[in-house]
């Protein structure tokens, strides 16, 4: 189990009224972090996962400096001190 | 109290009048509060709450508490409640549908709140209720899983459940508008829904369902009799007066049958419509702002034009940005896709524009308090 720290972007945090963007979460993956945020901070799975129970279309999660989509499971597990990022995924429009 | 009191520090005549009208303006980026005395010709607007997030329908309960729903196409939806709207908090339990399931829940439409039931309508189309002021949320399945659901098609605006109608007399008869399906009729408090669009053409052509695929924009109810309600339709301008089981048009004096929203004043019975230039360039007629009213039923249309913004003004008004506050003279609001709110505090008499252009307005509520 891993300790970790998991950055959230800011229109998540004003709808939630989280004051802080940095949250520190456990877990041994980042998928295990995530649910371990989920728990901490209420409301927060619904602006991130759809109905699949995946990541939003338009949401990216960075493992340090590495988008998740392109490691593969294994290359998941978290060691203490590092930082998963949420981010709107660059989308263009209004 | 209603806004943040950092902003109600802002504006110490309007706060120390007896009587508050307050317009939550929801728009794509954020809801803006307007905020006046009962004469409602001086504004004061203050914003954003929810900064980014579309703003798509609120509602005050007979609790006095508020409803708010915010969508992004980044994040998701979500409902808000509180006592005030500087005290707003996210509900965790909110409308969802479940995961793992076909259905996707994009956005809130519609709330309809009342004394022991609240309903919500959806896109994906469908519908939630709660029974504890909006705390939390459960599905209507008798609509969710209606027979006809594989019929159902989205329009331009999506697949949505964006008008709901209570029996004020009878909480069992309930009316559901999905767009580009049809109204919906339950008489048992939500179990079983009828498709009531007899005498409205359709506009989605299916043999398979032929009492659907009609494409309704907006409800109004009478204000005195539950059974009649006034339909602003893709296919043009109707009315019941038998709960749905029948409707006609009425459209004498309309630039055009096409719009979106519709409502009435309480206390008149005036019905206000915004006609615009058909489902294929949804612009105002001829480039004229002009919303109409009906003061007798919808047996004849005028067009109103005092104080608007002479042609050209090419803005629509979306299905959820008009209003009408109930007070005596009726004011009615109008929130237009270019960023204006247009206000009428005599039953559409005269028009004023408030002193600020905001983003694109989804939605339009007033909020008096004493």
């Amino acid at each position: 189990m891993a300790h970790v720290i998991l950055q959230l972007p800011t229109p998540v945090c004003s709808i939630l009224g989280l004051t802080a963007r940095s949250h520190e979460v456990e877990g041994a993956t980042v998928d295990e972090a995530l649910e371990d945020a989920y728990g901490r901070l209420p409301g927060l799975r619904v602006h991130l996962c759809d109905e699949s129970g995946a990541l939003r279309q338009h949401v990216s999660c960075f493992l340090n400096e590495t988008g998740t989509r392109w490691l593969t499971e294994g290359e998941q597990h978290l060691a203490d001190g590092d930082r998963i990022t949420i981010l709107q995924a660059v989308s263009g429009g209004t | 109290m209603l806004l943040p009191s950092h902003l109600e520090s802002a504006t110490p005549a309007v706060y120390g009048s007896r009587m508050r009208v307050a317009v939550l303006i929801g728009t794509e980026k954020g809801a803006f509060v307007a905020t006046s005395d009962a004469a409602r010709r001086q504004w004061q607007v203050e914003g954003p709450l929810f900064k980014g997030w579309k703003v798509t329908a609120s509602a005050r309960s007979p609790s006095g508490r508020y409803l708010v729903a915010t969508a992004s196409f980044v994040y998701g939806p979500a409902l808000h409640v509180g006592d005030d709207l500087s005290g707003l908090a996210q509900v965790e339990d909110g409308p969802a549908y479940p995961e793992g399931g076909d259905l996707k829940l994009s956005q809130i439409w519609t709330i309809n709140a009342g004394a022991s039931r609240h309903y919500a309508g959806v896109d994906q189309a469908g519908l939630f209720f709660s029974d504890d002021d909006g705390q939390s949320w459960q599905p209507v399945p008798g609509l969710n899983d209606h027979p006809t659901r594989k019929g159902w098609l989205p329009g331009a605006g999506g697949l949505c459940a964006h008008a709901v109608l209570v029996d004020p007399a009878n909480a069992e008869r309930i009316w559901c508008g999905i767009s580009a399906v049809g109204v919906f009729r339950s008489d048992d408090g939500g179990a079983t829904w009828v498709p009531k669009n007899e005498g409205v053409d359709q506009v989605v052509p299916d043999p398979n369902f032929p009492d659907i695929g009609r494409c309704v924009h907006g409800l109004a109810p009478d204000s005195e009799h539950a059974d009649t309600i006034f339909r602003q339709d893709h296919s043009g301008m109707y009315r019941t007066y038998d709960g749905g089981d029948h409707w006609e048009r009425n459209e004498a004096g309309l630039s055009s049958g096409f719009g979106f929203p519709i409502a009435m004043d309480p206390l008149t019975s005036a019905l206000y419509a915004v006609p615009i230039e058909s489902g294929e360039y949804r612009m105002p007629v001829g480039g004229a702002f002009r919303p109409h009213r009906s003061t007798n039923g919808g047996d004849s249309w005028e067009p109103l034009g005092n104080g608007l913004p002479p042609p050209p003004y090419e803005a629509g008004v979306l299905r959820g940005a008009m209003a009408v506050d109930g007070l005596d003279p009726g004011g009615v609001y109008l929130g237009t896709a270019a960023g204006d709110l247009f206000v009428s505090a005599d039953g559409g008499d005269s028009w004023q524009g408030l002193p600020c252009t905001l983003p694109r307005i989804l939605s339009v509520e007033v909020y008096v308090e004493e």
